[in-house]
């Protein structure tokens, strides 16, 4: 459900779950982090795009909701976790393109890229308080990204947002027409950033990410604040009555 | 204070113009020594000033580094790369210290280092047709005594764009993504424009806009020098290595 390919000094990094938007297994998560560990040293750049209709609608709340343990919702939040971590980790800069919806576990992926680039039309947010998840895990890297005051209502208010709105607060970078001169155009950037000589561009974004540790320094605490709260009550009663 | 840049007082507005319009302003040390000699005389006496205005002589307002400098095969000395990224790193911790309003007024081109100093003053200026950028990368280099800077200025997210793609942009594109605080419509209508400006900060008070100024250099962390001077020796060692020397060179050759 994760596709990696690799062009010469690209790779491209794909959510294939087309059928259910692209919605986050501990699987696919399991395999997004170790492609980004594993990714080799040559590698300039690379492109995480998705499948199908939209980029990413969060975790799979299905199989959440039928695991009455919560043992899997854990699972996702520290696949998650771990996945931004390895996508900033990396020498080489990544170019996200989304599409249709970044949303919930979809939109925390942002938090591990470098550029993004989003569809006019996409919606962007973090509405996981209603079904009594804290997206705290998030907050490290969303804050590493854009300011307090829109990062604040970003994962308090389960409103999503426009593409647009996520330009202006700098969530996005770029705005595209379409799925395909969305992707097109995060291929552009990332063959760009290939042609750049010598160490600059890697030595840049290493750079970037020690001036930003102040809030990633946090990923841990982020993390342990989310799962403190899977298997509660209110997660559990909320997340069953979706499907009831 | 040697000619590379000038420094007037015209009551409460001072003048500091970037003064080496044969080589488009780029720095080098005998500019960032005459930057440095204008930083000491406006902490020893402002004689009255309390809004600074950066500009440049000539067609460009800085077109970063002198890279003619900084080509190891060429300057025959190896240090000077680090040495103008540390005269340079300490210039802008210097110059964010000010208790003066700082306003590039930003008349060209403002490439690289050049346009780091932008993100140091406390506003800027600029006009649709200028040229701003951080082409660092281009050249197989690092930014790394500006980015703290531009991180600032920017935010985290557009500053990682903005440094990562390099390149440069317009006047207008700078505006729209936050670099530049205010926008003429032409080259001709940026100093009546600076002006305008510049006049309406000088009606503050002195006291107050300096400790507004202070107070939001602690809460951003501008008061702690560390990071922009050990980019310093991130950048020069970046600039030192063969990949960048030999982009520098095929950049010297275009």
């Amino acid at each position: 459900m994760i596709r990696f390919e690799i062009l010469g000094d690209l790779a491209s990094v794909t959510l294939a779950r087309p059928e259910k938007r692209n919605a986050l297994t501990p699987d696919m998560l399991e395999s997004l982090a170790g492609v980004f560990d594993r990714m080799p040293d040559n590698i300039r750049a690379v492109v995480l795009s998705g499948d199908g209709p939209a980029f990413c609608a969060g975790f799979d709340l299905k199989i959440c909701a039928a695991d009455a343990t919560g043992e899997t919702m854990r699972c996702l939040l520290t696949g998650l976790s771990r996945t931004v971590r390895a996508m900033r980790a990396i020498g080489a800069p990544v170019v996200l393109a989304a599409h249709g919806a970044a949303v919930a576990g979809g939109c925390a992926l942002l938090g591990g890229a470098d550029i993004v680039v989003a569809e006019r039309e996409t919606r962007l947010g973090y509405p996981v308080v209603k079904i009594g998840v804290s997206p705290a895990v998030s907050a490290p890297f969303l804050t590493a990204m854009i300011p307090d005051g829109p990062a604040r209502a970003r994962l308090l208010d389960p409103e999503l947002i426009t593409a647009d709105h996520a330009l202006r607060i700098g969530l996005v970078h770029e705005l595209a027409d379409g799925p395909g001169a969305t992707r097109e155009r995060a291929n552009d950037i990332a063959r760009h950033l290939a042609t750049k000589p010598g160490m600059g561009v890697a030595a840049t974004k290493a750079l970037l990410n020690d001036l930003a540790r102040p809030r990633t320094d946090h990923a841990d605490d982020a993390l342990r604040a989310s799962l403190a709260l899977t298997g509660m009550d209110e997660e559990r009663d909320r997340l069953t009555a979706l499907w009831s | 204070m040697n000619d590379a840049a000038l420094l007037e007082h015209n009551g409460p507005i001072a003048t500091l113009t970037i003064n080496r319009p044969d080589a488009r302003n780029a720095m080098s040390l005998e500019l960032l020594d005459a930057m440095h000699a204008a930083m000491e005389q406006l902490e020893r006496d402002a004689r009255g000033s309390h809004i600074l205005v950066i500009t440049g002589a000539g067609k460009a307002f800085c077109a970063g580094m002198d890279l003619k400098a900084v080509l190891v095969e060429r300057s025959g000395d190896a240090s000077i790369g680090k040495r103008l990224l540390t005269r340079l790193a300490e210039l802008t911790v210097r110059l964010r210290a000010l208790p003066l309003v700082t306003i590039a007024s930003v008349n060209g081109a403002a490439i690289g280092g050049g346009c780091g100093l932008t993100c140091v003053c406390d506003l800027s200026i600029t006009h649709a047709d200028a040229k701003l950028g951080f082409p660092e990368v281009d050249l197989g280099l690092c930014p790394a005594v500006i980015a703290p800077w531009v991180v600032r200025k920017l935010g985290p997210g557009p500053a990682r764009r903005a440094l990562l793609m390099g390149g440069v942009m317009s006047g207008t594109e700078a505006h729209a993504i936050g670099l530049i605080d205010f926008l003429a419509g032409s080259r001709d209508e940026l100093a009546g424009l600076t002006h305008d400006i510049a006049t309406r900060l000088a009606s503050g008070g002195p006291k107050a806009l300096a400790a507004t100024k202070s107070l939001l250099n602690r809460l951003d962390g501008s008061e702690d020098p560390q990071a922009v001077l050990r980019g310093a020796e991130l950048s020069a060692s970046v600039l030192a290595t063969p990949e960048a020397q030999a982009a520098l060179k095929s950049r010297m050759v275009k």
